[in-house]
């Protein structure tokens, strides 16, 4: 396998390939595997990354049902963040307190030239006016696009003066696009303001004798009711969902919960993170994608509040979940054993889907993210030998402390330590790569060039990414399932959703077209006798 | 045109109606050969793009970006620029590069001509690539304006060829590749070489290729862009006038002349455009496109009936739109809000006189031409202005949604289904297509519910038609006459209809009609006042009271004035009554409205015959306004009468019974037609009735049927519709539920007088054994039911019934025979004396010992009874 990492990465100049050949590593090479992420990326290449404004506006505050969030800057980046992530809300009531939808509205201050030269801030300011007028939401974000950071507007004393003017929550975000390396610029961005003006501010405390808060969850095509559903089964409360189906007034109270379960390890961390030294709250790795994780994912939160009845009634969901998927697995698993898959997604769920694919006996033999970090590669232990670069210094790091109030230990040190030793690790993300076979390639920040190379070199069944580089997949004849917006399908998580991929990858294999590629006239003809040497 | 009453958000853009300039700058790259596009900016501008416009047209779309950081903002952007043009280079060879610029390019300032200058000077090597500049704020306009403007700075920086050739330029607003290869096709049919710019046929809708190409290998050539200055002349398809309008560009430095029309998209404009293709070949335009004219205008006139009845809210990019509006103007189709959200002061002046031409016929005084506007405000305009149609982008699929209306998709984008890539406009067979899909659009939505439409519009205009519905479901559940198992509701008939308009030959005037009442003792005619009266009192009495039937003695419509005069003053009194009426329906037509607006419900029905022949043998004659009619010609207008009422009924939601009386050897036959006919109309039920023999009727001697035949009948009917098993044939002033008629308890009661108790002493009581309640018919020990009549002073009362063993309907069905003698005798009770047709020696003892009387006899019930009592005072017994 080594020398197809080599195959493409000799087709580059010596300056392209001199950045590329660390961000692509063939398992097992090196001891410890060691990639480099979150660098820049390489100007003219064609990547796939998004941008921070993608990051923070697109996935984690735009899933928050109940603000409404205005886009100030042109209207461009509002226009193509408005709808096409799947992450499905609708609105509802709790304990008396409304949350209303906003997802399927698209709000801009929609800048023109004039606005650029004079400045914005006074138009914001009458934007808000109008929101108010119209929809009258209980919190409003404001997240800016490219120019504003450049023109200078002050979109947090905008959102100061919302606030005192309308008594509602509003929160500026700077999100400028040209922030950081990727993405998860946006992610780290949205978390702080998250930290500092959401969480904790809330005071409905959880009912259930145990809570926890869903970290990392976007809730693509009903994923996250899914595993809210599963959680309720068992008895568990869950106070708040970040942030897919989620919202403001639920989030608020997120510091209340027991225990933070992490789905999406990328986009979250700084929250789970800041929560743990501020509250003292636990965070715990999960992946409800894939049955196996889910089953593991079940009983390592049973072994943390370890209660009797709570074990008992989460084993079982287990069995009941299992019987109920069991037969459709197998023959699912007849079908697909032996496939093999390529995986290029965002920050978490090229490594989620592994799991999943080896419940249908699939194996990955190409994995990389978007926009991670090296430790969603490598695991949290690298964290403090990673080099910060010049873009990721300049995203305001923030540094929260223990809150006098609601700071609380659920569990000792000696506790978390006989957890380790019964396999459950506490704040803590092992990474991509222990999970992955010998000899697969993992490669960071795969761009359109290398898709095709690699399509052709390793010629996996499936390709599973995005919509943009979907097509090219397909036009080489491979088959291809995006894991970003599961192309209308969904939910995938836990039991019946395990079930649903594999139905709709199996569809996928079949599709008929597959089988009639080549034109009667284009076949080989059979040549009548034989060659010298043949039989 | 009057001005909008809804305030535009002019700070607050709400569900925006465009995109941003790059957008349109990069499409229109797409459509030259070996060309990629960098935009100069954040990379997320090109990922959006790319997600964007792939999930459009199902194609790869690949743009690079030069991917500026923070640290760009600062120092600028050229380092990026010049890295990003290098590496594009090496890997993907192009021969064209465009680079865009975007919001944040623009706003640092970025001089991309010098920055290219730049990059060619430090690469003599790359000389040969054709790079160029395009000015493309996000805040600069819309995809729109970034399509002309990457067209217009692909003619003004690529260096010219000026030798003159004999190709023709042609210059599009943006289009679908599928109308590309169109033009492509049209232009070639009059051997007219072209320069197309842009061309998009193939590269955003290639077929499928083993090996994929990376670089775009369709499109306009750098070769033939060059000659675009010495072509023969340029057509710029595009209805606005471009500022910077490459078509000008090349007249105005080049001297090729220019020529700018509309798109052909609708017959007119297709029209100029072949004439203008005819003149620049001279060339006659080829039978072909003749014989396609003539199929688009006839399938204009094919659909002008649903087209007509079309309101159309328009919205997308501003040459779009335009074409759109002509199109659906010279389909009658008229344009309510016609929106661009790009800012296009011309828009209004083009399009204008022929809105109002089209407003002014179908007089629609408001319309509305909007441009720079959002969906929030197009959505507010097409609920108020009552749109029933949306023509644009899948953009619009949130109003299709929330204004319940059909959108037709064109244009860009299409998210939500697929093949927007190859939708058409152009032309004759495109205008066709866009034409149909409209009209198609109208009638899917109208084939969904126009029956509902109109069934409200005519019929039920007065009726909230859901409530009412389930109201009259309700009530028939309740109602006694309807659903025998609602037998403890209770129903009470009024006799205020004395007159009658026809004379069935089964039946004599003086007794109550036989088609819902049962003959035998006539009834007392009360006026409407004294019938209010009356519904008041038993009221009282009786709680479950629920349902008040005119059902004679003669014909409720008969009797129209008493009969409307008598539901307005219960329901006045009682909303909540549930009323029906039986007729023979001769003038139901007359008066079926009035019903339904007096709130009748129910509504019986009696049809002897569907065909008039047959109808000839039942009916001696019929009054109809006032002329007598006899024999056939009664019997058809009766029967059309008939089945007209019938149909207002059931279309207006009333549950109609019908009666039908089987009258041996003359309908007994026919009574299967009767019954599907009225099936068909709508009917809920059928109650087939035995007839009953009346004396000095012309039927008198006509052989009855037996219970049983009327079952077989029944049975058979059972499976063309309900059938009615319950019916107790009642009287018409039947108070009660049907196994408890307590009429009698009532029956003096005129006005406010309270019940009188019936005394008891120097009077008799019979216990009858009748099948029919008319006759003394039937043997003792055959009985189901006795009726128990009462003799008092000369005068003969009906008591009640009693049932002698629930489900012993008849010899077959019942057990053993000494029990049920013993059952009779246990309900005669306190009787005086049993009349019955035969009796066994047996019975007839043990009634003597009793000392109950025997009276034997074939008669008239109140006949035999006054004879029995007469017996009895005079000591005579049988």
């Amino acid at each position: 396998m080594s020398s197809a990492r080599d195959h493409l990465l000799e087709q580059y100049s010596a300056r392209v390939y001199k950045n590329r050949k660390d961000h692509v590593v063939t398992k097992g090479e090196k001891d410890p595997d060691v990639v480099t992420a979150n660098t820049r990326t390489i100007p003219g290449i064609i990547t796939q990354r998004g941008c921070c404004f993608a990051g923070c506006k697109g996935v984690v505050l735009g899933p928050i049902k109940d603000a409404a969030i205005i886009v100030h800057g042109p209207i461009g980046c509002a226009y193509y963040s408005w709808g096409t992530r799947r992450h499905k809300a609708v609105a509802d009531e709790r304990d008396g307190e409304q949350a209303d939808s906003y997802l399927e509205y698209c709000f801009s201050t929609d800048m023109q030239e004039p606005d650029i030269v004079f400045g914005g801030e006074k138009k914001l300011k009458q934007a808000i006016t109008e929101a108010m007028s119209i929809f009258n939401p209980t919190a409003i974000f404001i997240c800016s696009t490219c120019p504003v950071g450049l023109i200078g507007d002050d979109i947090h004393a905008v959102a100061r003066w919302a606030e005192e003017e309308y008594s509602i929550k509003c929160i500026g975000f700077s999100c400028e696009g040209y922030k950081g390396v990727s993405q998860s610029a946006g992610h780290h961005i949205a978390n702080n303001q998250i930290i500092k003006y959401i969480i904790g501010t809330g005071d409905r405390a959880p009912k259930k004798k145990f809570s926890v808060n869903i970290l990392g969850e976007y809730n693509i095509g009903g994923d996250g009711w899914e595993v809210e559903k599963l959680l309720k089964r068992c008895g568990i409360e869950v106070v708040s969902v970040f942030t897919g189906g989620g919202s403001y007034r639920d989030m608020k109270n997120s510091h209340l919960a027991d225990l933070n379960l992490v789905q999406c390890h990328r986009s979250i961390n700084y929250v789970a993170d800041m929560m743990y030294t501020k509250y003292g709250m636990d965070w715990l790795k999960v992946n409800f994608i894939g049955i196996e994780s889910s089953v593991e994912a079940l009983r390592n939160i049973a072994k943390y509040f370890n209660d009797a009845e709570l074990t008992a009634r989460i084993e079982d969901v287990i069995s009941d979940e299992i019987a109920n998927v069991f037969d459709e697995v197998q023959y699912l698993k007849s079908k697909l054993k032996g496939k093999t898959a390529a995986l290029y997604v965002g920050g978490s769920r090229s490594h989620h889907y592994q799991t999943l694919l080896k419940d249908f006996g699939i194996s990955t033999v190409l994995a990389g993210y978007e926009f991670a970090h090296r430790d969603d590669y490598e695991g949290r232990e690298v964290i403090p030998d990673i080099k910060m670069d010049a873009d990721s210094k300049n995203i305001e790091s923030i540094t929260v402390e223990k809150d006098p109030k609601y700071y609380k230990v659920l569990l000792s040190d000696e506790q978390k330590e006989a957890l380790k030793e019964k396999g459950v690790n506490l704040n803590y993300y092992e990474g991509m790569f222990k999970e992955m076979d010998e000899g697969s390639i993992i490669c960071d920040d795969l761009n359109h060039f290398e898709t095709e190379e690699f399509l052709h070199i390793l010629k996996p069944d499936i390709f599973f990414s995005g919509i943009k580089d979907k097509f090219v997949a397909q036009k080489g004849g491979f088959l291809s399932r995006q894991l970003h917006s599961y192309d209308y399908s969904g939910p995938y998580s836990t039991f019946s959703g395990a079930v649903r991929f594999g139905q709709d990858i199996l569809m996928g294999l079949s599709t008929p077209a597959w089988g009639l590629i080549r034109a009667p006239w284009k076949q080989i003809p059979n040549l009548e006798g034989s060659l010298g040497g043949e039989e | 045109m009057s001005k909008t009453k809804i305030e535009p958000m002019v700070n607050l853009n709400t569900n925006p109606c465009k995109m941003c300039m790059p957008l349109g700058s990069v499409t229109a790259f797409y459509g030259i050969k070996n060309c990629m596009s960098i935009l100069h900016g954040s990379q997320g501008c090109s990922t959006y793009i790319r997600r964007h416009m792939a999930t459009h047209y199902n194609e790869p779309v690949d743009i690079a970006s030069s991917s500026l950081t923070e640290q760009g903002t600062v120092f600028g952007g050229e380092t990026n620029l010049l890295k990003g043009l290098k590496n594009l280079i090496e890997i993907y060879h192009p021969e064209v590069i465009g680079v865009s610029t975007t919001c944040l390019a623009e706003t640092i300032g970025e001089d991309l001509p010098r920055m290219i200058g730049k990059f060619y000077a430090e690469n003599p090597e790359y000389k040969n690539i054709e790079i160029i500049p395009v000015k493309s704020p996000g805040y600069g306009g819309t995809q729109y304006e970034g399509y002309f403007s990457a067209i217009f700075g692909v003619i003004s920086s690529v260096s010219m060829q000026t030798e003159a050739n004999d190709c023709i330029n042609v210059i599009t607003a943006p289009l679908t590749p599928a109308d590309t290869r169109f033009l492509k096709e049209a232009f070639e049919m009059f051997g007219l070489k072209i320069i197309l710019l842009p061309d998009v046929s193939d590269n955003l809708d290639g077929g499928y290729k083993e090996e994929y190409d990376k670089l775009p290998s369709g499109g306009t050539s750098l070769k033939d862009i060059k000659k675009m200055a010495g072509a023969k002349a340029t057509i710029e398809l595009c209805g606005i006038e471009i500022k910077d309008s490459p078509g000008k560009y090349l007249e105005n430095h080049y001297g090729v002349p220019y020529y700018r029309i509309n798109m052909p998209v609708g017959l007119r404009d297709t029209d100029i455009f072949y004439d203008l293709l005819s003149k620049l070949s001279e060339i006659d335009v080829p039978e072909e496109i003749t014989i396609q004219r003539g199929r688009y205008l006839d399938a204009m006139i094919d659909a002008h009936k649903y087209n007509g009845e079309g309101r159309a809210v328009i919205f997308g990019e501003p040459d779009y739109v335009a074409s759109t509006v002509r199109l659906c103007v010279e389909n009658g189709v008229m344009p309510l809000v016609v929106a661009t959200g790009s800012v296009c002061n011309d828009l209004k002046g083009l399009l204008k006189d022929e809105i109002d031409e089209i407003a002014k016929k179908y007089f629609i005084d408001r319309y509305e031409i909007l441009q720079d506007v959002d969906f929030k405000t197009i959505e507010a305009l097409a609920k108020e202005l009552h749109a029933n149609l949306l023509i644009g982008s899948s953009d619009g699929r949130r109003m299709e949604e929330s204004l319940g209306i059909p959108l037709v998709r064109r244009g860009f984008p299409i998210h939500d289904r697929v093949g927007g890539q190859r939708l058409r406009m152009l032309g004759y067979e495109g205008s066709l297509d866009y034409m149909e899909d409209i009209a198609n659009a109208l009638l899917s939505k109208k084939e969904a519910d126009f029956r509902e439409n109109i069934h409200q519009q005519y019929y039920k205009k007065e009726l909230q038609e859901d409530k009412m519905k389930e109201l009259i479901e309700d009530k028939t559940k309740n109602h006694p006459c309807f659903n025998g198992c609602a037998s403890n509701t209770a129903r009470m008939h009024l006799a205020v209809a004395p007159r009658c308009n026809i004379q069935c030959n089964y039946c004599v005037r003086k007794f109550d009609c036989p088609n819902e009442s049962r003959p035998g003792v006539t009834s007392k005619i009360l006026t409407p006042i004294e019938a209010l009266e009356k519904y008041k009192m038993v009221k009282k009495e009786m709680s479950n009271l629920s349902v008040v039937g005119i059902a004679g003695p003669g014909d409720a419509l008969a009797n129209f004035e008493e009969t409307k005069k008598t539901l307005e003053l219960i329901r006045e009194f009682d909303p909540d009554v549930t009323f029906c009426l039986s007729t023979n329906g001769l003038m139901l037509p007359q008066y079926a409205n009035e019903l339904i607006r007096l709130g009748v419900s129910h509504v019986t029905v009696t049809m002897n015959a569907v065909d008039i022949n047959i109808g000839a043998k039942i009916y001696k004659y019929i009054d109809y306004n006032g002329v007598k009619f006899e024999g056939v010609s009664a019997a058809a207008i009766l029967l059309a009468n008939q089945l007209s009422g019938l149909r207002i009924l059931v279309a207006a939601g009333i549950i109609c019974k019908v009666n039908i009386v089987t009258l041996k050897g003359i309908n007994d036959k026919h009574i299967p037609k009767v019954v599907e006919t009225v099936k068909e109309i709508g009917c809920y039920i059928t109650n087939i009735m035995p007839f009953i023999q009346v004396k000095g009727s012309v039927f008198e001697n006509l052989e009855p049927v037996s219970n049983k035949e009327v079952n077989e009948i029944r049975n058979l009917c059972g499976e063309t519709m309900k059938q009615m098993y319950h019916c107790r044939q009642c009287r018409a002033d039947a108070i009660g539920t049907l196994d408890n008629d307590r009429s009698l308890e009532f029956s003096e009661c005129k006005g406010n007088c309270g019940s009188k108790k019936i005394e008891e002493g120097n009077s008799y009581t019979f216990a009858v054994a009748s099948k029919s309640g008319m006759l003394v018919d039937t043997h003792f020990g055959h009985v189901a039911e006795l009726y128990i009549y009462e003799y008092k002073d000369g005068d003969v009362c009906y008591k009640e019934k009693r049932e002698i063993q629930k489900y012993c309907t008849g010899e077959e069905n019942c057990g053993d025979e000494a029990d049920k003698i013993d059952n009779i005798i246990k309900a005669i009770g306190e009787c005086d004396g049993v009349i019955t047709m035969r009796i066994g020696e047996a019975p007839k003892q043990k009634l003597n010992k009793k000392n109950v009387k025997v009276f034997v006899t074939y008669d008239r019930i109140d006949t035999a009874v006054k004879a029995a009592a007469e017996q009895m005072g005079n000591g005579q017994e049988d």
